[in-house]
């Protein structure tokens, strides 16, 4: 008989349980908190230029032009959304079934949103000013990010992501009211600080 | 009356197998190499337990195609999963027996 096969107490039973299952989720499940965390520096970088370029009052507070600003923008999505897939891949890669099936599903949400979200901004965004065109693709943006953590909470029940969701979608409804210059200090600060904030916060889930 | 705890899964190294296999969501499968890094077995070793374990109907080993290559999958079956929940039910209940109960008025 080999150490495998050796007898464990009760004790011993459980620990070895509650140790193995938690290791087993960490390895098998992305954790969502670094997730919040890399996004939200992408948000509070990207929607920061954004509103150094606006200012509260119509007057750009640092001299950044519009192009460097959604460069910026796009270019720390593109980096959050690199590490998002990176993420994703090398947990669920071992992995295959029901759950990979709802997690592309719900992957390619994104990308749907977003395609029919530049069609509808390219199209009506061309007829209006620039501040107010800017505020377009945001406040839209925003929108889809905050309706899509919405579903994917109710597809993970993930109560803390619910919650994000929801908070999102508050400061994109004032800050649209608000204007361009507003909207995008309270995605940086609001929205960027908060998922920062949340992603520290929050503590692992419990696996199931 | 003492609680039977089933000697297919009470021992060290096919408990690991199991516990881990119960992280899947039910109708997932791991590929074997993937459940092999996860537990730092060898894969002889893994494949030893893997046999007794499909040998009592609690785990299912699905030989599958990745392009070329096979791929071995495996999960945790329906009855699988029924035993690991008894088991630790009877893990419970012997930790609650040797935990000395308290005396009634205390």
């Amino acid at each position: 008989m080999d150490d495998d096969e050796a007898e464990l107490s009760p004790q011993e039973s459980l620990r070895l349980i509650e140790q193995q299952s938690s290791a087993a989720s960490r390895r098998l499940t992305p954790d969502p908190r670094a997730l919040y965390v890399v996004w939200g520096i992408a948000w509070l970088v990207g929607f920061g230029a954004l509103f150094l370029h606006h200012g509260l009052s119509g007057r750009p507070y640092a001299p950044i032009s519009i192009g460097l600003a959604l460069a910026v923008l796009f270019g720390m999505m593109l980096l959050a959304w690199a590490f998002t897939g990176f993420l994703l891949w090398r947990t669920g890669a071992p992995v295959r079934g029901v759950s990979q099936q709802r997690g592309m599903m719900y992957g390619f949400a994104w990308p749907i949103a977003f395609f029919t979200l530049s069609m509808i901004a390219g199209r009506f965004g061309a007829q209006l000013p620039e501040a107010e065109k800017s505020l377009l693709w945001a406040s839209g943006s925003i929108m889809l990010v905050a309706v899509l953590y919405v579903a994917g909470a109710a597809v993970w029940n993930d109560w803390p992501m619910f919650a994000i969701g929801v908070g999102m979608a508050v400061l994109n409804a004032v800050g649209t009211a608000a204007g361009a210059g507003w909207h995008a200090l309270l995605i940086s600060v609001g929205g960027g600080g908060g998922l920062v904030v949340s992603g520290f916060l929050l503590s692992r889930r419990a696996p199931r | 009356m003492t609680p039977e705890l089933d000697p297919v899964i009470h021992a060290q190294a096919r408990l690991r197998v199991v516990v881990t296999l119960n992280t899947l969501d039910e109708g997932d499968q791991i590929t074997f190499p993937g459940l092999k890094d996860l537990l730092g077995m060898t894969a002889g070793n893994l494949s030893v337990h893997l046999g007794k374990l499909e040998e009592a109907g609690y785990v299912e080993i699905t030989k599958a195609h990745r392009g070329r290559t096979p791929v071995t999958y495996v999960a945790l079956t329906r009855r699988g999963r029924l035993a690991f929940e008894e088991y630790t039910a009877a893990i419970r209940t012997l930790l609650d027996m040797t935990a000395a109960p308290p005396s009634g008025d205390a």
